[in-house]
């Protein structure tokens, strides 16, 4: 959906709409949406500008990062030189400091996130983060921000969640009807555009027929493992782990990752007589890695091996990702000991010199997931 | 029945070829691996039947498995090296519980459950720190073969401490160490010691006894004991250890291909 999110922002600027980098699930979408400007995330996933950023940033950091500020360093999205601001957030460290370092040309907003998820002030603390970031967009775009427009943002948002956690749940069913690879190509970095919406509709119509018949083993003639994925994002272009685990006979039936379900599953409480405090609490209780304790993850893990009934739990780390790499230690506990499934953690980065071995690993899991059916 | 397996690892290619019925390797060999390995492959299986006097129309089914598996197109079918390994290892001792597997540019931990299933694995991702290539750097600076390297690492008293975990930066701490005057012997035997601390970490949660240890690095004297230093436990050199893969491929391609089946 990349292109059209290229004519997407064109048309917008060309209107006069403000278009708004962001580069994380924590920065609410309906905010910048009420403002009347366009949230295009920024996340890059190309190894390409890695050298880039290299030059200026430790090798030994994440690649979405490094990714990211190498299409700054280089000039080549096109998305971040249109943005006329960039909202950053204190979630990692790596980011953090990454921003102070775009700002020297960028115009940036950071939002502060309390990563004591659990504390009784820490929702309120957040709620005035994201009116500190309301009356900031406000002033910036000269623009009075409406609880009306906030509930207009979060109707459309909610209607975008829903059909996207629609289509997902197709992969429910004992024969999904699609790959996990496909279903994150609907995925658009642009939200609330209607015309992808409408495409969510059609993707449902045709995938969700009763005539769909999908493939349920590979060439081999051994049926198609179902894989919970978990951990870091997979954003646009850093496909490669996804691809090799479907590749090597599975399908990858759920997503529990900022690019998959996480986000999706909660709605904006439309009523809740303060929309601007409905939206903070939606988006606060994203089980993102840097939140201590993060407890609503392994609840959303329950969950999810529940209702999409994996036959193991693949998690995947962008090497130097601190924090999910540590919490990988609670996730395979979880996995192994509390849902009884085989857990494989594969660190890797964007470059794709280890995808054979990656692949040996995958394939061996699978074989003793086949062995132990047999 | 008769059956081929054929192990291309990063070094050499190993093959046997295993009678079910009698339950017996009929023949084994290896050859050092290069470009071409498919042709490489494709000879040391001739040599083996010729060995064994049969014809390639006897065999009825061959798997191909190391990190070369996809390039043996002749073969039936490819399974990972870890489950190979397992199914050779669990052929030759089946009490084995946990089985570390180096090799030239692997190092792997799995761990059996009853009847030889693979439980759980790790291995090494992008980095050779804890393989044998690292013992193969050692060997060609210093301009020794690996008997030699082993003899040198029984005569230290204290190893040294290696501590650099990459290959290449290593090369440069062991000839500062020697730059330094320390004995050839005790920076053989720190490198070995390495390589099992290496091991060790990947190994962390699940080293369950007995402990068989494979591939070829398990050839070279000293490294079992250097594992079962950091280990804290008994590690025991497999048969045959460098022939673990490819007799669990033999196996993977016999009419009853489950691991632990005592008709193999």
């Amino acid at each position: 959906m990349i292109d059209h999110c290229y004519d997407h922002v064109e048309a917008a600027k060309a209107e006069g709409r403000p278009i708004v980098g962001i580069m994380c699930e924590f920065t609410p979408r309906e905010i910048i949406l009420a403002a009347g400007a366009v949230p295009v995330c920024l996340c890059g996933g190309s190894a390409a500008t890695i050298p880039a950023a290299e030059q200026f940033l430790p090798a030994n950091l994440c690649p979405l990062i490094k990714s990211t500020f190498g299409y700054h360093v280089i000039g080549k999205n096109p998305f971040l030189n249109w943005a006329d601001l960039v909202v950053a957030e204190t979630t990692c460290d790596g980011k953090k400091k990454m921003f102070e370092m775009m700002s020297a040309t960028k115009p940036m907003h950071v939002l502060e996130l309390p990563q004591k998820a659990d504390d009784a002030d820490a929702l309120e603390q957040w709620t005035r983060e994201v009116r500190k970031f309301k009356e900031h967009l406000e002033q910036r775009f000269q623009t009075h921000i409406t609880d009306e427009k906030l509930r207009d943002a979060a109707r459309l948002m909610n209607r975008e969640r829903r059909l996207r956690r629609q289509l997902a749940a197709l992969l429910m069913r004992d024969r999904p009807p699609l790959t996990g690879r496909q279903l994150i190509e609907f995925k658009s970095i642009i939200s609330g555009i209607e015309a992808d919406l409408r495409q969510y509709e059609r993707a449902l119509e045709i995938f969700g027929s009763a005539d769909q018949k999908p493939p349920t083993t590979n060439q081999q003639n051994k049926s198609l493992v179902r894989v919970l994925l978990t951990g870091v994002p997979i954003v646009h272009g850093a496909e490669r782990v996804l691809e090799l685990i479907e590749n090597a006979g599975a399908v990858v039936v759920g997503m529990e990752n900022c690019t998959g379900l996480k986000p999706i599953l909660d709605d904006v409480d439309l009523d809740e007589p303060d929309p601007l405090h409905a939206i903070a609490r939606k988006y606060y209780h994203l089980p993102c890695s840097v939140m201590t304790l993060n407890t609503r993850r392994f609840e959303m893990l329950r969950s999810l091996a529940a209702t999409f009934r994996p036959q193991c739990v693949i998690e995947l780390v962008w090497q130097a990702c601190l924090t999910y790499d540590i919490e990988s230690f609670h996730v395979r506990k979880l996995v192994e000991e509390e849902l009884h499934l085989p857990y494989l953690k594969i660190t890797t980065d964007y470059s794709p010199s280890d995808s054979a071995r990656i692949s040996a690993r995958i394939e061996a899991l699978f074989e003793t997931i086949h062995a132990r059916l047999q | 029945m008769i059956c081929a397996g054929i192990d291309a690892g990063s070094r050499s290619i190993k093959a046997v070829l295993f009678d079910t019925d009698r339950s017996h390797i009929l023949a084994s060999g290896l050859t050092d691996q290069s470009v071409e390995q498919e042709r490489l492959a494709a000879e040391l299986f001739e040599k083996l039947l010729k060995k064994a006097g049969l014809e390639r129309s006897q065999i009825s089914g061959v798997v191909a498995t190391g990190y070369g598996r996809n390039a043996i197109r002749f073969a039936d079918t490819t399974i990972t090296e870890i489950t190979c390994h397992a199914r050779g290892v669990h052929r030759l001792v089946p009490d084995a519980r946990t089985i570390i597997e180096i090799g030239g540019q692997d190092s792997k931990v799995i761990s059996l459950e009853d009847g030889g299933h693979v439980r759980d694995f790790a291995m090494n991702d992008r980095c050779a720190a804890g393989t044998g290539r690292f013992l193969e750097m050692v060997a060609a600076r210093l301009d020794m073969n690996w008997e030699k390297l082993a003899e040198l690492a029984r005569q230290s008293k204290k190893p040294a401490l290696i501590s650099n975990m990459c290959v290449v930066f290593a090369e440069t701490e062991i000839i500062g160490l020697l730059a330094d005057g320390k004995p050839l012997p005790d920076v053989v035997a720190g490198v070995q010691n390495s390589i099992a601390t290496r091991v060790s970490a990947l190994a962390g949660r699940f080293v369950s006894p007995p402990v068989y240890f494979t591939g070829g690095v398990a050839l070279q004297a000293g490294m079992a004991r250097a594992l079962e230093e950091v280990l804290a436990c008994t590690v025991r050199v497999a048969p045959q250890p460098q022939f673990t893969g490819a007799l669990g491929a033999a196996l993977s391609a016999g009419p009853a291909n489950k691991a632990g089946d005592s008709g193999l």
